[in-house]
Formats: structure tokens, C-alpha cells, sequence
């Protein structure tokens, strides 16, 4: 039989995706369901001093209206992950334009609509910080004056996190390792900053969920990566037994790390408990403005190295805006700080990185989770150094790398791939390119932590009389193929066809519990509780067989439902229909997997994997215009075994040209805190048009990952590196240095004009 | 909600007109109220649900059907304009066993895939028109249509086979 990972091998979704026989959350309908709608704040920052809402209750066809007034008494209306501070609904203040003021169930979309334009909010406008900068100068407005409700995590050898440290920072993570005497050694000290633009995750399905609750119980079908901390989260705030809360996820059309934690579906809850019926929300496209980013950043780097390129020492002080709210963003400030190092040996690291609250959009997760801002800095300082002392930036980078089974810092697990063996595929692909004026070259490695942080993951395989299998598990499919690789996994253990698998719908009151679908970490965490699920059922039919025919285990192997002794060939059908009265049966046996705690890991659990992403890159840069123009772009990842060489290669080029959006055009645009460009139309992502005319992806199996067949996570790592190599391709073609994402014509074309004239006034 | 945010003040949003249509090659008669979108007769009361609303506001494509052959974004459509006219979306064309349709499974063209059926409209909108497109033919063609998973490198090459596919068979 051929292999469940051979690159024929379809998705398991595939038909239905392709024939329109696939449904998400936003094609679900409950029956008598109501619709709702919600009124945002126009303002940064302002006090809620008044809010009427008889005229909106008026509005035929309206069924409740929400505000903060209206929150039932014993529940606790705030969310977030450490620090938890966001309300169901604005309690008194709002803290950014776009900030939920009021919410209305209706029979129709339109009606709830109406209703929203009958609300009358009085606001008394409070100043307002829309900056990292304007939030830390002294004196600056704070958006939460007391302390932030929350606990910092547990931490191991090195790490610590800190909430409130200072005014407008809810969170700091600091980590150290070695000798801060090692910036004395070094021959060169260069001190850098860059700044990190902020993309939305423009998932195309929107933010929908359909709620159906009581004071007793809730249910909610809902568009969420994460179902599990989402029922103990929702349990938490509405005073529920968590057996009492009932998470269903259907497809997800996209998520990117945007639908994690509460969305709509707090909301959703509290108007069906208003109404005695199902709600629905779903946002509008652009709500998702609203609702969730990526975290911009401000990063200043210290690198301490010796003239022969050796690193030695590396400080860094990061500040991530996380927006209103904090969300993830403590979580995202652990993972940048923790990953400012990148793939290189130092003598010493400090690092810091803290979240910043201004009054703009929640950040939250994004691909890369912090590993897309601490690569610009570190993948372009890198180069920067490099051409200061005159060595190439390849041969840097060969100096410096870690090798395969370093640990990245102590205490952390060995670095799983061989750095340099990607490094000179990318570049090997790139090939020489003509060194005409204006074009150029450059690379980069970014490398993140995957996996996640000490994650728990249960499966159960079942066969049928027939030979059928079902997984149940409770991995979201939001795109990246995990739930096909599943399926292959168990195909290969069971040797059956992958067709004759299926993985069952997620219902947290009956899929096995997992800590969610992030960090790359489907395929490998969920991927290993599968492998032993499969395996277990395997050993259990082998047994079962083995007594009916009266032989050994030993003696059998499965084949296609057969149990297969030498040259005999026997129905296990036939035999479970014997054994159980011609009904049949069922086998089944559970799998489960979890990272083991060590407080020697700095993060209190060794990571799963490395998640890495090479790229290089090959620019033309019009002198005239400042515009940029990718001419090649190469990318790769290693997905330590390849389960589905076809999905591995769509992970890796839809990261990367998400990381050429970022490199070159794609930000949100705040004025003042009013976001500019909120609205598909004007809001630009990458295109068809956009992809370079020459983009090559080169997926690798170094075959050493933790997961089932020594596979690793994919899903991140093409992000990583493109700006980055962007960036350093831009300095090779025409020698200036953009430090301040996107790389746009605009701010080329000014750094060009201040290369040529140095002495001109002009601040860059 | 955006095509009712534009209707024309001339039309009262309380008339319903009587509509008469063929639809993935069948003929429909359908009462509408006037601001219903094209979309929403197509997904909520006609239960086609494989065609996808996203922006809501004609710009990604993703709710694009066939109105006569000429790709059209559903959700800023009015139910009532396609009176006499021939719609065809991702059911008729996956009923028709459309080369695309394989070409897009078997190539692995989509990720979450809800902007798939949208891609497969358009593509099929320019090979009824170009059997034989040119690489940069399809990208202008599929720069109509958003996907944020793909990288669009495996739709680009998938259209392309089918083309290649359609010319065989």
C-alpha cells in the first residue's frame, strides 16, 4: 500500500472545499436565532457619561439592548489571558475608537442596525495615547490607572515577567543568561532601533459566533482556534461549572491567531440570556479592524561583538503596542523577548520586552507570536554589523550560527534543524544574480520557539466493524491541513487507506481535551497523542485477532482491516462479527501527549521544536521612485518530515507572502487613533499581482523533529525572515538602511535622498 | 447590509419584485424583497452556501458568481437584477465536474478555503474565455480575489493544469 504521506495524498477536506460543500461558522443558523449587532465608540478615549437606549428598544423587531447597566449581577465581565481587563461591554470608559459601547439582539441584521443609530451615548473625552512613544513620555494619560488584574506566570532559570512596571505597561518579560561582563570583552558595541509596522490578519471568514444560553448553561458554535481555554474562560466569567459550558467549531475560514479567547462570544452569550433565544454575531469585515492586530513594536538592540564578527553580548529593550486591551499581549511580549536572540551564540543575553497600552485596536496573537518583530531587528542588526566590520553577511552568519544540538540558551532544547544546511539552500537557489546598479541581495533566518508552551493534547482512535477509522481530537482545521495530517498519521499507523479516515466535529462535551490549535503545534503535539492513539488501537486489534486465530500477537501485522500471518490473510470484519454476535463492534483507545515542566527552561517547559524559515531574496530598487521590487524570492522551512509535502509547501508560501506584504506595503494606519484604513477596499493585501515573478520554496526534511515520523510544525516560519531579508537586500543594492517597517517607496526614496544629500536638515 | 446601505431611494424597500432566472442551469421563479443581495438569495434562502461572504463590499471576491458568464461579487448585487438572466455559482460548476474543481483539490489550491469558490468562479469566467491563458494572463485575472492562506503560487499553477486539462479532454 502507498504511504499516507505521499504527495497524492489529498486533504481530507479537499472535495468539499472545492465543490462549495464546506461549512464554517458563518453559514451555521440555529433555529429561532436572533441577530446581533454592536454600537463602537468613535472615540480614542473618552467617559461614558450617558447612554440612552428606549428609542433602540423601540425599534421594531428589537429584542434587548445591551450596555454595561444591563450585565447580570455575579458574573465577572472581563477577559484576557494573564491579564484580564478587557469588558464584555465598555464599563464607564472607552478605551479605543472602535471600543464596543452597546450591543442590541434583533430579529433581523438590519433592525439591530437601525436600533445601533438610536443609541444615544454622551461622551466627556478624556486624552488619549495612540503611540508607544506618547504613551511612555512622562506625564502621559494612562488608560488603566490601577493595578492590572492578573497574575505574572511561573517562570524558570533566567526568566521573569512583571505587571505594571511602569505607567501604560501592563507586562514586562525580562530574561538573562551569562555574564553581563562579556559587553567589556567585546571590540564593538552597536546599538540600533527599529520599528515594526502593525498588519491585521484579514482572515476572510469574520468574527461570527451563535450563542444559546441561560443562567444555568451556554452553548456557542463559534469560529475559534482554541476551544477548550475558551469554555474554561467563558465558565470563568459566567459563574459556570465548566461542564456547563459547550464549545462547538466548525471550520474556520481563516484565522491566523485572530480568533483566540473571547470574540463575539461574550456578547452573544449575554443577549441570549437577555432573550431566552440563540444569538448570532457576525462582524462585519470591518469590525475585524476592531477586534484584533498584530502588535506594532519599537525595538532597540545593543550587540556586542568582537572584530572578527564573533558575537559575544546582546541587550535589547522592546516595546510592543498591545493596543487597549491586553489580550495575548502578554504572552506575545515573552515570546519576543525570549526570541531577540535569534539563532546565534552569545556570551550573554539580556532581554526585555514589555506591553505598552495605547488607545488603538487590541493586539493579540499573529503569525509569528512576537518572532516576526524580534527577527526584523535582530536578521537586520545582523547584517548591519556585518557590512561595519567589512565581513559578508553570510560569512556572519556561518560564524555564528548554532549548530544542530546546541541548546538555544541553557536549560532550553537543542536546536533540532541544521541552520546552516538551509541557509545555503536558500542562497544556492537565489543563484548570482547580475550586479547591475540598484539591485542586490540579501538573507535571513528567523527562528521561533514552536509548539508552545508546556501544551496538553488528548486523541481517541476509533475502528469500526468495517475497518472505518474516526479521530476524535479537538484540532481546529482553520486551513493549515492539520486535521488531513491527522488522519494520515493514523492511516500510516493503522496501514489504511486515508480515505477510510475521518476526524469527528469538535464539541468540547465530547472531543478530548487540548490546550488549542496554535504555535505551530497541531501536527506535532495533537500529531504525537494521534500516533499513540493509533498505536494503542493497533496493538488492541492485533490482540483481539491474535486470540481468534490462537497465535501471538507478534505473528500479525494490519493490512487493510486484514490481519496478515505469513501468507494468510484474514477479515478482521469477519472475525468481530463472529466474536460480537454478527452486531459488531467498536475498538478505541486514547492518546495523549504534554511537554514535561523543567524549571531549568527558562520559560518552565523545554519547547517542543524550532520552527525556522530561511529566506533570500533578490531586489531591484528604482532610484527614482524608492520603489522596491522583489525580482526572486526564495523560502524555506523544515518540516522534519513532510506528512503532506503539498500543504507544507502552502504554509511556508502563504507565510512568506504574508512577510512580503509586511516588508513592503501592508500596515494599518492610525491617525490619532483613528484607524485610516480599516475597510477592505482600502486596505492593501497581497495579491496575485504581488507575488515576485520568481518565488521559489524548498522544503526540507531533515527528518529530526519531536513529532510522529520525526515531523516539525510549518506554519510560522516563512513569515519570519522576509523583511528582514528585504531589508538587507535593499542596503546591498543601494547602500541605505531602512530600520522602520514597510519598506515603502516613500521612506527608500527619503533615505536615498539623504544618502546623496547628508548635510540637508531632514530628520529621517 | 452594504447593498442595502446603497439602495436606490427610488426603489421602496418594502416591494417585492417577482423574479424569474436559471440557475445552474434550472429555472427558478423567486419573490424577493427589494434589498435583499444576490447573496443572501443564494445562501440563506436558496440554501447555496458554497458561495462565501467576506468583505461585503465587492472587493474580495470571495461571493463572486456568474451572472450571464461575467463574474459578479453577490454580496453587492440586488437579488432583483438578475430577473432573466443566467447565474451559475461553485455548485454548477462543481455539478458539471469543472476541471477546475480537480485541479484545485489535487494541487492543493486552497487553505481554509473560503475564498476557493470565489477563485474557481473567476478562473472559470477567464478560461470560458481564454482556453489557453498565460501565466500572466491568470494573475491579472485572479487579482480580483483575496486569499490570505495560499501565497496564491498553488492557485496560479492549478488553474494553469486545468487549462491544460480542459485542452486535453
Amino acid at each position: 500500500m502507498a504511504s499516507a504521506f505521499d504527495e497524492r495524498v489529498r486533504r481530507r477536506d479537499a472535495e468539499a472545499k472545492t465543490t462549495g460543500g464546506a461549512t464554517y461558522g458563518a453559514d451555521l443558523a440555529v433555529a429561532g436565532m436572533l441577530h446581533a449587532k454592536v454600537l463602537r465608540s468613535p472615540h480614542p478615549h473618552a467617559a461614558i457619561v450617558s447612554i440612552d437606549t428606549a428609542a433602540a428598544a423601540a425599534v421594531p423587531g428589537v429584542r434587548a439592548v445591551l450596555t454595561a447597566a444591563d450585565l447580570p449581577s455575579g458574573i465577572t465581565p472581563y477577559y484576557g489571558y494573564i491579564i484580564k481587563d478587557q469588558p464584555i461591554v465598555a464599563i464607564d470608559t472607552v478605551r479605543f475608537a472602535g471600543d464596543v459601547v452597546a450591543a442590541v439582539a434583533a430579529d433581523s441584521e438590519a433592525a439591530a442596525a437601525e436600533a445601533l443609530e438610536r443609541i444615544h451615548v454622551v461622551y466627556r473625552v478624556l486624552p488619549a495615547v495612540t503611540t508607544i512613544d506618547a504613551a511612555l513620555a512622562d506625564g502621559a494619560p494612562e488608560l488603566f490607572p490601577e493595578a492590572p488584574p492578573g497574575a505574572v506566570p511561573r517562570y524558570g532559570a533566567g526568566a521573569r515577567g512583571a505587571l505594571r512596571p511602569r505607567s501604560n505597561v501592563s507586562y514586562e518579560f525580562a530574561y538573562q543568561t551569562g555574564d553581563p561582563a562579556a559587553f567589556d570583552r567585546c571590540d564593538h558595541v552597536f546599538e540600533d532601533e527599529f520599528r515594526f509596522s502593525r498588519m491585521q490578519h484579514f482572515h476572510l471568514e469574520p468574527y461570527v459566533g451563535i450563542a444559546s444560553a441561560t443562567r444555568k448553561q451556554i452553548e456557542v458554535w463559534t469560529s475559534t482556534q482554541n476551544p477548550f481555554p475558551l469554555r474554561r474562560e467563558l465558565a470563568r466569567m459566567f459563574r459556570l461549572p465548566e461542564n456547563r459550558v459547550r464549545v462547538n467549531v466548525p471550520l474556520v475560514g481563516g484565522s491566523f491567531g485572530a480568533k483566540s479567547n473571547c470574540k463575539t462570544e461574550p456578547v452573544a452569550i449575554v443577549l441570549s440570556q437577555m432573550t431566552g433565544r440563540p444569538v448570532r454575531w457576525c462582524m462585519t469585515f470591518e469590525e475585524s479592524f476592531f477586534t484584533n492586530s498584530q502588535h506594532a513594536a519599537l525595538l532597540r538592540l545593543r550587540t556586542g561583538v568582537m572584530r572578527d564578527g564573533r558575537l559575544v553580548a546582546r541587550q535589547s529593550e522592546i516595546f510592543l503596542d498591545a493596543g487597549a486591551y491586553s489580550g495575548a499581549s502578554p504572552l506575545v511580549a515573552e515570546k519576543c523577548g525570549y526570541r531577540i536572540p535569534g539563532p546565534y551564540r552569545y556570551d550573554f543575553i539580556d532581554t526585555r520586552c514589555s506591553c505598552v497600552m495605547t488607545n488603538t485596536t487590541p493586539a493579540g496573537a499573529f503569525r509569528g507570536f512576537g518572532g516576526a518583530q524580534a527577527t526584523w531587528a535582530s536578521e537586520s542588526q545582523i547584517d548591519m554589523i556585518a557590512r561595519r566590520l567589512g565581513i559578508t553577511p553570510y560569512a556572519m552568519r556561518a560564524l555564528n550560527l548554532l549548530h544542530f544540538g546546541d541548546p538555544f540558551v541553557p536549560g532550553e532544547t537543542a536546536i533540532d534543524s541544521d541552520l546552516h544546511v538551509g541557509l545555503d539552500l536558500v542562497i544556492d537557489e537565489l543563484g548570482a544574480i547580475e550586479r547591475t546598479p540598484n539591485r542586490g541581495v540579501g538573507f535571513a533566518i528567523g527562528l521561533k520557539d514552536g509548539g508552545g508552551i508546556n501544551k496538553a493534547a488528548q486523541a481517541r482512535v476509533k475502528i469500526t466493524t468495517g475497518g472505518e477509522v474516526t479521530i476524535d481530537c479537538a484540532t481546529v482545521e482553520a486551513g493549515q491541513g492539520a486535521r488531513s495530517s491527522l488522519c494520515q498519521i493514523a492511516a500510516e499507523v493503522l496501514s489504511t487507506p486515508v480515505d477510510r479516515v475521518i476526524i469527528s466535529p469538535i464539541d468540547t462535551d465530547q472531543s478530548p481535551y487540548d490546550h488549542g490549535t496554535n504555535a505551530s503545534s497541531a501536527t506535532v503535539v495533537m500529531g504525537r497523542a494521534v500516533l499513540a492513539a493509533a498505536e494503542r488501537v493497533r496493538d488492541e486489534v492485533l490482540r483481539f485477532t491474535a486470540t481468534a486465530l490462537s497465535c501471538d500477537p507478534s505473528e500479525l501485522r494490519l493490512e487493510n482491516w486484514h490481519a496478515v500471518r505469513g501468507e494468510e490473510s484474514h477479515s478482521i470484519a469477519e472475525l468481530v462479527l463472529r466474536e460480537f454476535g454478527n452486531i459488531g463492534f467498536q475498538f478505541a483507545a486514547d492518546g495523549f501527549q504534554k511537554a514535561p515542566l523543567d524549571e531549568r527552561a527558562p520559560l518552565d517547559s523545554p519547547c517542543v521544536f524550532w520552527e525556522i524559515g530561511w529566506a533570500a531574496v533578490a531586489v531591484a530598487v528604482d532610484p527614482g521612485t524608492g520603489k522596491v521590487t522583489i525580482e526572486k524570492l526564495v523560502v524555506s522551512g523544515d518540516a522534519g518530515k513532510a506528512i503532506n509535502p503539498l500543504v507544507c509547501r502552502g504554509q511556508d508560501e502563504g507565510a512568506a507572502m504574508m512577510g512580503v506584504a509586511q516588508a513592503l506595503f501592508e500596515q494599518m494606519v492610525f491617525d490619532d487613533g483613528i484607524l485610516m484604513n480599516g475597510d477592505p477596499l482600502v486596505y492593501r493585501v497581497p495579491l496575485a499581482e504581488d507575488v515576485p515573478v520568481s518565488f521559489v520554496s524548498i522544503l526540507q526534511e531533515q527528518g529530526r523533529g519531536p513529532g510522529p515520523f520525526g515531523a516539525k510544525g510549518f506554519a510560522e516560519g516563512g513569515l519570519l525572515p522576509i523583511a528582514a531579508a528585504v531589508a538587507n537586500a535593499v542596503d546591498d543594492a543601494v547602500g541605505v538602511r531602512i530600520t522602520e517597517l514597510p519598506i515603502s517607496p516613500q521612506r527608500v526614496h527619503r533615505a536615498l535622498f539623504l544618502q546623496k544629500s547628508p548635510t540637508v536638515g531632514v530628520t529621517a | 447590509m452594504a447593498v442595502s446601505d446603497l439602495i436606490d431611494d427610488r426603489l421602496d424597500g418594502d416591494e417585492t419584485p417577482a423574479l424569474r432566472f436559471v440557475l445552474n442551469g434550472v429555472e427558478h421563479t423567486e419573490t424577493v424583497p427589494a434589498r435583499m443581495s444576490l447573496w443572501e438569495l443564494l445562501h440563506d434562502r436558496l440554501t447555496l452556501q458554497g458561495t462565501k461572504l467576506a468583505c461585503s463590499r465587492g472587493v474580495c471576491g470571495s461571493c463572486s458568481v456568474l451572472i450571464d458568464g461575467v463574474p459578479q461579487a453577490s454580496c453587492s448585487t440586488f437579488a432583483f437584477s438578475i430577473d432573466g438572466r443566467h447565474v451559475d455559482t461553485i455548485e454548477g460548476i462543481a455539478a458539471a465536474a469543472h476541471p477546475l474543481c480537480e485541479a484545485f483539490a489535487a494541487r492543493s489550491a486552497f487553505q481554509c478555503g473560503y475564498c476557493t469558490s470565489g477563485m474557481i468562479v473567476i478562473a472559470k469566467a477567464l478560461l470560458d474565455r481564454e482556453p489557453h491563458p498565460t501565466r500572466q494572463t491568470v494573475i491579472e485575472w485572479l487579482s480580483s480575489n483575496v486569499c490570505r492562506c495560499t501565497g496564491y503560487a498553488m492557485i496560479i499553477e492549478a488553474v494553469l493544469a486545468a487549462a491544460e486539462r480542459g485542452a486535453d479532454g
